[in-house]
C-alpha cells in the first residue's frame, strides 16, 4: 500500500522531470567529434580476430561524422572540421582491414576535389591495389587523381590500363584513350563522377558527387558558350550576361554550392562559392 | 537503520572479497597504466588521447562491474540457497533489497574514484610530456566521470529490477547489457524517428519508437566525455536535470523491483 | 496464545504447461508454549512447504499461520523465531564470526548483547576454534552447527528447525538432540521436522505426521510409547519349567527362563511366577516402535 503511493509519488516526479529533461536534451549543445584513433598498428594487437568488425565501426563513425558536417542543427556547437582525425581514422581502419572497401570509396571522395590531398589518397590506393587485386575501382580512382588532379598522364593510362584489363568495363578503355589525347578536363570529370554517383550507396556520399557533377556540368555549359564567343568574336566578353545576351547560352547555370559563376580576370569560369560545400 | 546499514556492509564485504572482480580491477589497472603508452600513437593529441582513453577504459570497467554486480544480485543468493537463511530474518525485503542496490551503488562509486584518481595521475604524466594548446579541464573531467557514475548506478538498478523477476543469471546479465546499448542510442535514434524519417515510417512505429524511448533510460545525457576531452562548456541547468532524472529513474526502478521481489516465492 | 498457529493452510504451485501441485491441503495445526513439536513425514510431503511458509519465504494459497501471535509474512513475527534451514548455506564469504554479528544485527541487538551471544553461541556449538574462518572452508557439520548458532543467537521464543539432524555425525546428532532438550527445559517452542522417527522419540513432546500434503496424525509421544507396547520380555531364575496359555518359554543358559508375555497377561504371569517362588531378573517391554507407526499411517495416507 504504502509502495504504490511511493510509487505514484516517484511517477508523478518523473513525468514533471522527463518533460523538461527529453526538451534539454533535443536542445543541448553537440559538439560532434570525431576525436582520435589509434594506430592501425596498435588496434590490431588489441582488436584480434574482430579487426574486420572494428575497422568498419571506425569507418561508419567517420561516415556519420562527415555527413553531419553537412547536416545543419540548430543546437550543434560549430567546431572545424577534423579533415586530419577523418584521414588518420581511416589508414587506422585500412591497417585493421585492407579489404574495407567503404574506406577507399570515402577517402577517394572526401580527400581529393576540396582537399586536394591527391598524393596521400593515391598512396592509401596503391596500398589497397596490393590487397584488392581483383578491384578494377581503385586503379580507376588513382589513374582519375593522377589525371585530373595531378596533370600526370602518364601514370593516369597505367591506372586505366590496369583497370581496363581487370574488369573489360568500356568506360574504363574510354578513358584510357581519353588520358592519351589529354581530352577534355571537365568530360572526363563528369563522367567519373557520374560513375561514382551510380556506384554509391550511401545517400550522403551519392549527394556529394551529384552536386560536384552538376557545378562541373555548369562550368561546362559557360565554358563551351565561352570558346564559341572567342571562335566567333575573337575577343573574351566583359562578363557571363553578355554570353546569354549575345545568344551563346540561354541561360547562367546555377551553381549548387549556392554561389554565382562569373568570369574572372585571367577568362576563367569561377565561382563566388569556390565550390565548398559550407560548415 | 542497523538493518539496512548491516545488509549495505554485507554486500560491500561480498564485493570485496569476489575474486572475479579482483580480476576486473587487475585488468582496470592494468588498462589504465597502458594509456600513456598508447597515447603516444597519436603524435599530434598525447593529451586529447590520454583523456579519451582514460575515460573510456574506466567506463568499460565500470559497465563490467555493473553488469556482472546487477545480474548476480539475487542469482547468487538463490542458486546458492542463501536466501532461505537470510530473507527468514527479521528483515523485509524491501530493505534487503535497497541494502543491495546502496552496497553495489557505493562500490561503483568508490570504484570510479578510485580509478578516476589513477586516470588523473596518468593524463597529468602524459600531457607533460607532450602539453597540448588545450588545457586539461579537470572539473569537467570530475564531472564527467561522475555523469558515468550516476549512470552506471543506473543501470545497476536495471539490472537488479531484471534479476529480482527472473531465476537465471544469463536473462538479467544480457538484458542489462542491451538496455546499456538500446539507452545509449535512444537519444540519436529519437531524433532521428522526430526528423524526416520518421514522416516515411508510419505514425504506430513512431509513436512506439517514442513511448521505448521514455521508458528505457537515457544513457546519452551522461556521456559528458567532449567537454571533459575538449573543454566544450556544459549547461548546468542541464546537469541538475539529468541528475535528478538518474535519481527518480533508480528510484521507480527500486520500487518496482520491490514490489516484484516481495511477491516472489522461495521454494 | 499458542507459539505457533496455522488454520487452513493451502498452497497450491503452478508448474510449468499448465500443471497444479497441490504441495499442502487445509492444513491445520497448533504447537503450545513451552512445546517440543515433531513434523514428521516422508520426502517431498509438504514439510518444508510449510517451514518455508512460517518463514515468510512463500506464501499461502489459502489460510493463514501465525508465530507469537503475528501473521507470517510480516517480517517482525521473525524477530522472536530461531529459523534453521534444511541443508542451510550462509554467506561463505564472511568469517562465521561475522556473519553471525550481521544476524545480530537483523535482530536489532547491541554491540555488547551481540559480543555475549555471539561466543555463547559458539562455545555450545563448539566452533570457537573455526569462528575467524571464512565459511567457505567449513565442513557440511560444521556449517549445520552454525545454522543453529545462528538460530540461537538473540534467544528466541520459538525455534523452527528445518531438517536440524541431517549432514550430521553421531557426535554431531547427540549434541543437537542435547541442545533441544535444554531448550525444552528453558521452555522453548520447538518445532522441527525429519524423516527420521529415532529423534522424534528422544526429543518430541508431540508428533505430526503428513503425508502427500494431508496431515493425518498428531499425537503425544508418550501415549503413542505407551500405546504401542504389545508384550513384555520376562526373565527369571530359579525356576527349571513353566508353563502358561500365551506365555512363549525358552530355557538361557545358566539355570535363566525367558518367557515373552502378551501384553494383558502380564500381571497374571507375573504372580504365577511369585507365587512358584521364581526370581525376577528382568522385565522389558515389547513394543511396536515409533518407525512401524510411522509407516502404517504414512501408507494409509497413500491410499
Amino acid at each position: 500500500m504504502t509502495r504504490g503511493l511511493i510509487l505514484g509519488a516517484l511517477l508523478l516526479l518523473y513525468a514533471l522531470v522527463v518533460v523538461p529533461f527529453t526538451t534539454y536534451m533535443r536542445q543541448r549543445p553537440v559538439a560532434l567529434k570525431l576525436g582520435y584513433t589509434p594506430a592501425g598498428e596498435a588496434l590490431r594487437l588489441v582488436a584480434s580476430d574482430q579487426r574486420y568488425l572494428l575497422a568498419q565501426l571506425a569507418v561508419d563513425r567517420v561516415l556519420f561524422y562527415f555527413g553531419s558536417l553537412f547536416t545543419k542543427d540548430g543546437h550543434r556547437v560549430s567546431t572545424p572540421p577534423e579533415y586530419f582525425n577523418m584521414f588518420a581514422t581511416m589508414q587506422s581502419a585500412l591497417k585493421l582491414d585492407p579489404y574495407n572497401m567503404d574506406a577507399y570509396y570515402f577517402t577517394e571522395a572526401a580527400f581529393t576535389w576540396e582537399l586536394k590531398r591527391i598524393r596521400e589518397v593515391n598512396n592509401m590506393l596503391d596500398y589497397g591495389m596490393k590487397y584488392r587485386t581483383w578491384d578494377a575501382q581503385l586503379p580507376f580512382y588513382a589513374g582519375f587523381n593522377a589525371a585530373y588532379f595531378s596533370k600526370d598522364y602518364r601514370t593516369a593510362s597505367l591506372y586505366m590500363q590496369k583497370a581496363a584489363e581487370l574488369s573489360g568495363n568500356p568506360l574504363y578503355t574510354t578513358l584510357a584513350s581519353r588520358y592519351f589525347y589529354e581530352a577534355g578536363q571537365s568530360a572526363l570529370g563528369i563522367t567519373f563522377l557520374r560513375a561514382m554517383e551510380q556506384s554509391a550507396k550511401d545517400a550522403k556520399v551519392k549527394k556529394i558527387y551529384q552536386v560536384r557533377r552538376k557545378a562541373l556540368e555548369g562550368i561546362t555549359v559557360i565554358s563551351d558558350a565561352l570558346n564559341r564567343f572567342r571562335e566567333a568574336r575573337h575577343t573574351l566578353p566583359p562578363d557571363l550576361k553578355t554570353l546569354v545576351r549575345e545568344g551563346f547560352l540561354s541561360r547562367i547555370p546555377e551553381d549548387p554550392y549556392g554561389g554565382t559563376f562569373y568570369l574572372d580576370s585571367k577568362g576563367k569560369v569561377v565561382s563566388s562559392s569556390k565550390l565548398a560545400g559550407k560548415q | 537503520m542497523d538493518v539496512f546499514r548491516a545488509t549495505v556492509v554485507m554486500t560491500f564485504r561480498w564485493i570485496l572479497r569476489d575474486r572475479v572482480l579482483h580480476a576486473i580491477l587487475a585488468v582496470a589497472l592494468l588498462m589504465i597504466l597502458l594509456v600513456p603508452a598508447l597515447s603516444t600513437f597519436s603524435m599530434r593529441q598525447v593529451q586529447e588521447l590520454s583523456i579519451t582513453l582514460s575515460l573510456s577504459a574506466i567506463s568499460f570497467v565500470l559497465l563490467m562491474v555493473t553488469v556482472l554486480l546487477g545480474a548476480s544480485s539475487v542469482w547468487r543468493d538463490i542458486e546458492r540457497r542463501y536466501l532461505a537463511s537470510v530473507l527468514t530474518l527479521p528483515i523485509s525485503r524491501t530493505v534487503f533489497l535497497l541494502g543491495r542496490f546502496c552496497g553495489i551503488a557505493c562500490f561503483i562509486a568508490l570504484c570510479g574514484v578510485v580509478l578516476g584518481a589513477a586516470a588523473a595521475v596518468i593524463i597529468s604524466v602524459s600531457s607533460a610530456q607532450y602539453p597540448s594548446d588545450i588545457p586539461i579541464h579537470w572539473d569537467k573531467i570530475g564531472l564527467a566521470l561522475l555523469a558515468d557514475i550516476a549512470k552506471y548506478i543506473m543501470l545497476a538498478s536495471v539490472g537488479i529490477f531484471f534479476s529480482t523477476v527472473s531465476t537465471s543469471f544469463y536473462f538479467p546479465f544480457f538484458a542489462s547489457i542491451g538496455i546499456y546499448l538500446a539507452g545509449s542510442g535512444s537519444q540519436e535514434v529519437y531524433e532521428y524517428v522526430s526528423g524526416q524519417f520518421g514522416k516515411e515510417m508510419g505514425s504506430v512505429s513512431v509513436a512506439l519508437f517514442k513511448a521505448v524511448y521514455y521508458l528505457i533510460p537515457n544513457f546519452a545525457a551522461f556521456d559528458l566525455k567532449v567537454p571533459a576531452i575538449y573543454g566544450v562548456p556544459v549547461l548546468p541547468a542541464g546537469l541538475g536535470l539529468t541528475f535528478s532524472y538518474a535519481v527518480l529513474y533508480c528510484a521507480i526502478l527500486l520500487c518496482v523491483s520491490s514490489y516484484t521481489f516481495s511477491r516472489r516465492q522461495f521454494p | 496464545m499458542n507459539a505457533i498457529d496455522i488454520r487452513n493452510l493451502s498452497k497450491t504451485y503452478r508448474t510449468r504447461k499448465w500443471g497444479r501441485v497441490d504441495a499442502l491441503q487445509d492444513l491445520t495445526l497448533s504447537v503450545g508454549k513451552g512445546e517440543v513439536f515433531g513434523f514428521l513425514g516422508p520426502n517431498g510431503a509438504g514439510k518444508s512447504t510449510t517451514i518455508k511458509t512460517l518463514m515468510g519465504l512463500i506464501s499461502p494459497s489459502a489460510g493463514t499461520a501465525q508465530m507469537a501471535g503475528v501473521p507470517v509474512g510480516d517480517a517482525r513475527c521473525r524477530m522472536k523465531v530461531g529459523y534453521l534451514p534444511e541443508n542451510p548455506a550462509f554467506y561463505d564469504f564472511l568469517t562465521a564470526r561475522e556473519y553471525l554479528r550481521f544476524v545480530a544485527a537483523m535482530f536489532g541487538m547491541s554491540p555488547q548483547e551481540t559480543q555475549a551471544a555471539t561466543g555463547k553461541v559458539l562455545g555450545l556449538l563448539e566452533l570457537e576454534g573455526a569462528a575467524d574462518r571464512p565459511i567457505r572452508g567449513f565442513s557440511k557439520g560444521m556449517v549445520q552447527r552454525l545454522g543453529l548458532a545462528q538460530a540461537m543467537l538473540h534467544d528466541p521464543e520459538i525455534y523452527v528447525l528445518d531438517e536440524p539432524m541431517s549432514g550430521l555425525d553421531p557426535l554431531g546428532r547427540a549434541l543437537v538432540k542435547n541442545i533441544i532438550r535444554d531448550l525444552k527445559q528453558q521452555g522453548k517452542t520447538v518445532f522441527f521436522s525429519t524423516h527420521i522417527t529415532a529423534d522424534v522419540e528422544v526429543v518430541c513432546d508431540r508428533v505430526g505426521v503428513i503425508v502427500k500434503g494431508k496431515l493425518q496424525t498428531v499425537n503425544a509421544v508418550h501415549e503413542l510409547l505407551a500405546a504401542g507396547v504389545v508384550g513384555y520380555q520376562v526373565q527369571v531364575t530359579g525356576l527349571s519349567d513353566f508353563s502358561g496359555e500365551g506365555v512363549e518359554v525358552t530355557v538361557r543358559g545358566g539355570g535363566i527362563l525367558e518367557l515373552q508375555v502378551p501384553r494383558e497377561l502380564l500381571s497374571l504371569t507375573l504372580e504365577k511366577l511369585g507365587s512358584r517362588g521364581a526370581e525376577i531378573t528382568l522385565i522389558e517391554p515389547n513394543r511396536q516402535d515409533l518407525e512401524s507407526f510411522f509407516l502404517e499411517v504414512v501408507a494409509q495416507g497413500k491410499k
